[in-house]
């Protein structure tokens, strides 16, 4: 059953060309979105009930041989599931009225199934090298994806990333081979114990490095930030929503939050490590969006600081700091896709992303500007939104631990994060409107459906947040509890 | 681990050296693109290494050849983006890909 | 017998530095075959057949293949001048950066203790097919991508933003 959520994505990737041929406005639109919305009601449906009985191993068995496919579904990939097919969807209905002008929506709608694909099955794995694998699926997916219109801004920026991203690769599948080499397994508990019997941290701590060098620039970590900033915006709108919200959490902090915890037990020293440069992200990638005009580099710097708070949280290792973190990962999803796909609805009315030329929208696009409230006050972590409780869980976090000067951090990018969201508001929304904008209107009933949808999301979250911790985060943060063991008797913390 | 195994690895870090000389000094795109090939050429050759001097060649060779199926394809998606490029600024040159200031 | 080994070795770090140092894109693209060549030659010494087979037809072939079409697509007028700075400049790093290698691996001789890998039952065939299923879906899924990607990216442009 959980095979569907990689085998249904690369089917319909195959067969869309030929759909493509038949039809090629309404039957690509229809079959991507659909497989979208069947993956999200399993994920709803059947999801919790398999996970019920603890981590769901599924060997899965063909033609009545056995094959050496073994998916594995616990909390927190069924969180990351959940979470994927949920934005997917708001992407998919978006895409169908903002791709019309770019042409070909066939190869379109394949290349985000098949990066869909890559991401769940990034999730779904318990091999190490399976996991780059499926990494690279959907890297080669984004690659394509970030330069699809074609003009110089996005190939330049397409090809920047590649090159960083391929040395990223490159650097993953070393640190796999050494740990192959180190324990004689790839699957993720054989390594662990193997690399517990055998206690050589010289060789586990290099591995451990070239991972936070390879997974840190999928995650869009200072100082392995340099792709993000020039990729996003030149994307797509619903791309750099589906870059931005989705593949640098999946490839990046799921697969570090998993190898990190599952595989090397996070130590002492790895924990500060990652504090360290989560809390270095959150801060400069602050101050660095202040200085922004376009409003998508601004919320691509956005991205780097958020992320940076995840990080944070999942680094220090404690419960409740994991919690946090993995709140604020769906929170951002959901929010930051709003934002960059109402960017690409205000691209698409008045033609424009620089801030500067954009002034009093608020009453040619109404559904637009308050969805954009909505997510610009969630991520500024403004109560009674959900970013609001995911940052405070973070923060009380980093208290409890006695980590001050990292909480004095949190609370100074909150405050800067803030403060470059309103000026977004303030810029494109409040401000008098300018004479060229007469003719603008509300972006198409698709377009605005989705961002509607995930603004509701994030106040019925924000407000419903216990109940939405219980269901989807706290499984996802006892999945990860063995890793947790290491860090929680250093600290003194039961 | 053997000596032999270091004596791989060792030519495979070179590799890699040379693999990331390219990547930062090169100005033509194909070049810089080479140079990811060449880091690709040490990866191979470190799995293989690994995988004999542990005795489990066959599972190393499963995963060699599924890196440089990987590894075709990303070389043709590179290849793509950087025909684009050319059909733009007509020129291989990196420093006319200095739009975005990252 | 080692003597082949690192003779092959070192063969394919010659010409894996032609290729990045030579001017001319196109020796760059045939010395990079070459290497590729070695280092197949290198894999089926070390009881890799099928790894060496496909490093021979795949990347010394079908890549360089690709490689020598987008270098006949893209012409440029004269060419683009690399740095002479960047050639010149590094034989010094290179040999900086040999005895570095070489002190840390005579370093690491007998340091490195590593658990032995469960043996190896059956044939290449049933360790890729019964042992590494995932890994062929993964590979289906790399070439959709990557064949999407050639199709979105080479695409008829009738209207585009």
């Amino acid at each position: 059953m959980i095979f569907l959520f990689i085998a249904l994505p690369l089917v319909v990737a195959g067969i869309l060309p030929l759909v493509g041929k038949i039809s090629p406005r309404l039957l690509p639109d229809i079959l991507a979105n659909a497989v979208f919305a069947a993956l999200l009601a399993i994920a709803l449906l059947a999801g919790p009930s398999l996970i019920g009985q603890g981590a769901g191993l599924q060997p899965l068995v063909f033609l009545g041989e056995p094959l050496g496919i073994h998916l594995a579904l616990d909390g927190f990939s069924l969180f990351m599931l959940t979470a994927i097919s949920l934005v997917g969807l708001c992407i998919g209905l978006f895409s169908v009225n903002y791709m019309e002008h770019y042409g070909h929506k066939a190869a379109y709608y394949a290349l985000l199934l098949i990066m869909l694909a890559g991401m769940n099955g990034l999730v779904l794995v318990t091999d190490l090298f399976q996991v780059y694998l499926f990494l690279e699926v959907a890297a080669i997916a984004s690659y394509a994806l970030v330069a699809y219109g074609l003009g110089h801004e996005e190939l330049e920026a397409s090809f920047k990333y590649l090159m960083l991203s391929a040395v990223s690769s490159a650097l993953i599948v070393v640190s796999v081979t050494l740990l192959f080499g180190l324990t004689g397994s790839l699957e993720f508990g054989a390594v662990s114990q193997a690399l517990r019997s055998l206690d050589q941290p010289l060789a586990a701590g290099l591995c451990a490095a070239l991972f936070i060098m390879g997974f840190g620039l999928k995650a869009a970590l200072i100082p392995f930030h340099a792709w993000l900033p020039d990729a996003h915006p030149s994307a797509p709108a619903p791309i750099s929503a589906a870059l931005s919200g989705l593949l640098i959490k999946v490839s990046g902090i799921y697969a570090l939050t998993r190898i990190f915890l599952k595989v090397f037990g996070l130590t002492p020293a790895l924990s500060n490590i990652l504090m360290i440069l989560g809390a270095v992200s959150m801060v400069v990638a602050a101050f660095l969006a202040l200085g922004q005009k376009d409003i998508k580099r601004m919320l691509a710097y956005s991205s780097i600081s958020q992320v940076g708070y995840i990080v944070l949280g999942i680094g220090l290792g404690t419960p409740l700091g994991i919690l946090g973190g993995l709140f604020h990962l769906l929170n951002h999803a959901l929010a930051k896709s709003l934002l960059f796909l109402n960017s690409g609805s205000i691209q698409m009315a008045a033609g424009t992303r620089n801030l500067e030329e954009m002034n009093g929208l608020s009453k040619k696009m109404p559904v637009t500007a308050a969805t954009t409230l909505v997510g610009s006050l969630s991520i500024a972590g403004v109560p009674p939104l959900n970013g609001f409780w995911s940052k405070l869980i973070i923060v009380m976090a980093l208290v409890q631990a006695k980590r001050f000067g990292f909480a004095l951090a949190a609370i100074l990018a909150s405050v800067l994060t803030l403060w470059y969201y309103l000026i977004i508001q303030r810029r494109a929304f409040f401000n008098k409107p300018d004479e060229k904008w007469r003719d603008v209107r509300e972006a198409p009933f698709l377009m605005t459906t989705a961002t509607v949808v995930l603004a509701l999301l994030c106040i019925v979250i924000g407000i419903f947040f216990t109940a939405t911790i219980s269901t989807w985060i706290e499984p996802a943060r006892d999945a990860l509890a063995g890793g947790l063991q290491v860090i929680q008797s250093s600290i003194g913390i039961q | 681990m053997s000596n032999v195994w270091l004596l791989y690895m060792g030519f495979a870090a070179v590799l890699l050296f040379t693999g990331l000389y390219c990547l930062l000094t090169m100005r033509n795109l194909v070049k810089l693109f080479i140079g990811v090939e060449v880091i690709g050429k040490a990866v191979t050759l470190g799995i293989v290494a690994t995988g004999s001097a542990k005795n489990s060649i066959l599972t190393a060779q499963a995963l060699a050849v599924t890196f440089i199926v990987v590894e075709v394809c990303v070389v043709a998606t590179a290849l793509a983006i950087i025909i684009n490029v050319y059909r733009h600024t007509k020129s291989l040159d990196i420093r006319k890909l200095t739009q975005l200031k990252g | 017998m080692m003597a082949v080994q690192i003779g092959l070795l070192c063969g394919l770090v010659v010409f894996s530095l032609l290729a990045v140092l030579v001017r001319d894109i196109l020796k760059a693209a045939i010395s990079l075959a070459v290497a590729s060549l070695l280092l197949g030659i290198l894999f089926f010494r070390l009881d890799a057949p099928y790894a060496g087979a496909f490093e021979i037809s795949v990347v010394a072939g079908l890549i360089t293949v690709l490689f020598v079409v987008t270098i006949a697509l893209t012409k440029a007028e004269g060419g683009v001048r690399e740095s002479r700075l960047a050639a010149w400049i590094f034989p010094l790093f290179f040999v900086v950066f040999l005895v570095i290698d070489f002190l840390v691996m005579r370093r690491l001789i007998g340091q490195i203790a590593s658990l032995p890998a469960p043996a190896e039952a059956g044939t290449f065939g049933q360790v890729l097919w019964k042992g590494r299923t995932f890994d062929l879906i993964a590979q289906v899924g790399v070439i959709f991508a990557g064949v999407f990607a050639v199709l979105a990216l080479f695409r008829k442009r009738s209207k585009h933003e």
